[in-house]
């Protein structure tokens, strides 16, 4: 391996060891968080409500919770690594060493979105096991999947970078992240919701990333699939560039 | 020859219109234990900030070994091993951990980490500590791995920012102890004091910096000579204007 291989392997093996060690709240607590929503409204409500666009409930249900652990899941783990090295001062380390600023950005990145993979496959595996869960659109699921993990760590990167406390952080993933989330339509169908809320959720772009997963399960989307694909790509490759010149000036991490 | 540390007219000023750096100027050729004194807030942590890449430098040139701190910074960085002034430890590594991600940052191969990290861990009293995380250590503790773990690459420059504030005489003592050690053995080393006699004991040339300012340099005698005074514990008086609190005008009263 060269130099940089070393380099950018040890800064993504920092971020990965950091959850790894706290597994029990990082992944342990989300999966349980997931299995409860998946016996609640599969389970206990799914037998009432019965079938969304001919598909069972629960599973219109599980494809949305998948999108969800992974997305949160990235963006937590990212905001909160940032935020706690830059709070001890540890973040010096990686500064103050021959890393370059895509290379420190990445490193990041992939911490939370090994974390959001990991969360979201064990998701998927629990789910498969108590229900019959398709996979229909294998070649959309898996970008689509790939990219929602991307962008949240992104998010998640940004929001630690400008965040100066842990009440930051936590503001953006409750009061902003989590409405969105859930009112993107991850346990009902939009069609279902009266005007002008049916139309204000196609403003909502957690709605295109839910039903591009949905889509990739259970062959059922709401949206253009190939439309909701090219923005959240775009979205994905702008934020990227955006954090790169954040970590490239310095921003909030460089005096 | 190329000097270990080139600075040119560095100028520092932070958003909130501090300007901690006004047209530093410094040379410190390799092999030299070289300190740099002054009051507090006098810019000294900046300096050594901008020499690192911790903080961006509003004007001026800064060259390690003939590399650029802001254009060529790779190699810059890599010859530098900085012990801040701030126990900026990493809480959720071990101390083993911590020695061996820094290596990684800077591009060791593991089995060089591996031996590296041994043989620091034995130099510094740690080894019986390798598998405990960082917050459970001792105050003297950290200081020993920041020391420790800004060596493990191997730097040609070593920057220690307050290397021995805090810490109790038995462990001052074996910290100057092995600063010479590895000075002696060719390392050039950046060391920035309160403490006079420490500056006047171990360093070979010293300058004060006020305000920003370079306001003298030489040896002990030099610095001593420019001030018209006796020691350099009186030069510092004189320049952070404070003379009456020589020990020479001290006059102590019977009881």
């Amino acid at each position: 391996m060269s130099a940089a291989q070393i380099r950018f392997a040890t800064l993504w093996r920092r971020e990965v060891n950091r959850f790894m060690k706290i597994k029990k709240q990082t992944i342990g607590a989300p999966l349980l968080e997931t299995f409860l929503y998946i016996s609640v409204f599969g389970a206990a409500l799914g037998s009432r409500v019965g079938q969304l666009h001919g598909i069972d409930y629960v599973v219109f249900v599980i494809p949305g919770l998948i999108m969800m652990s992974f997305s949160i899941n990235s963006f937590a783990n990212n905001s909160s690594s940032i935020l706690q090295q830059k709070f001890q001062g540890a973040i010096q380390d990686q500064l103050s060493s021959p890393a370059s600023p895509l290379e420190l950005l990445l490193a990041f990145s992939l911490g939370g979105f090994i974390r959001g993979l990991i969360v979201a496959s064990l998701t998927f595996i629990v789910a498969s096991l108590l229900v019959d869960l398709p996979v229909d659109h294998i070649l959309v699921l898996i970008p689509s999947l790939f990219l929602v993990g991307f962008f949240f760590s992104q998010l998640g990167v940004l929001t630690g970078v400008r965040a100066e406390q842990f009440d930051d952080v936590a503001f953006a993933q409750t009061f902003v992240l989590q409405p969105l989330i859930f009112l993107g339509g991850v346990f009902y169908s939009a069609t279902l919701l009266p005007e002008p809320f049916q139309t204000l959720t196609h403003f909502n772009p957690l709605f295109y990333m839910i039903n591009l997963v949905r889509y990739g399960f259970v062959g059922f989307s709401e949206v253009s699939v190939a439309l909701s694909l090219l923005a959240l790509t775009a979205a994905t490759a702008a934020l990227f560039f955006v954090n790169l010149r954040l970590f490239s000036k310095g921003y909030r991490l460089r005096a | 020859m190329v000097n270990a540390l080139d600075i040119h007219d560095l100028a520092k000023r932070y958003p909130t219109g501090v300007e901690a750096l006004r047209g530093v100027s410094l040379e410190i050729e390799p092999g030299e234990l070289f300190g740099l004194l002054g009051p507090n807030g006098a810019g000294k942590s900046t300096l050594i900030h901008c020499t690192t890449g911790l903080a961006q430098p509003t004007g001026g040139t800064i060259q390690v070994f003939g590399h650029d701190a802001i254009d060529d910074y790779g190699p810059a960085r890599q010859a530098v091993g900085l012990a801040s002034q701030e126990v900026n430890l990493d809480w959720f590594l071990t101390v083993e951990e911590t020695l061996d991600y820094h290596a990684g940052y800077f591009g060791m191969p593991r089995r060089e980490r591996r031996e590296r990290t041994k043989e620091l861990l034995e130099t510094f009293s740690l080894t019986e500590k390798r598998d405990e995380r960082t917050r459970t250590l001792s105050g003297g503790m950290k200081r020993r791995l920041i020391l420790a773990r800004a060596l493990m690459h191997r730097p040609r420059l070593l920057i220690l920012d307050e290397p021995t504030a805090g810490v109790d005489i038995e462990l001052r003592l074996e910290l100057w102890h092995y600063m010479q050690r590895i000075n002696q053995e060719g390392t050039t080393i950046l060391l920035t004091t309160h403490y006079l006699e420490e500056a006047e004991q171990l360093c070979d040339r010293i300058a004060f910096i006020d305000e920003g300012r370079i306001v003298g340099e030489g040896t002990s005698a030099e610095l001593a000579a420019k001030y018209g005074v006796a020691n350099l514990e009186d030069a510092y008086l004189a320049l952070v204007g404070r003379k009456e609190l020589s020990r020479s005008h001290v006059e102590v009263t019977p009881a």
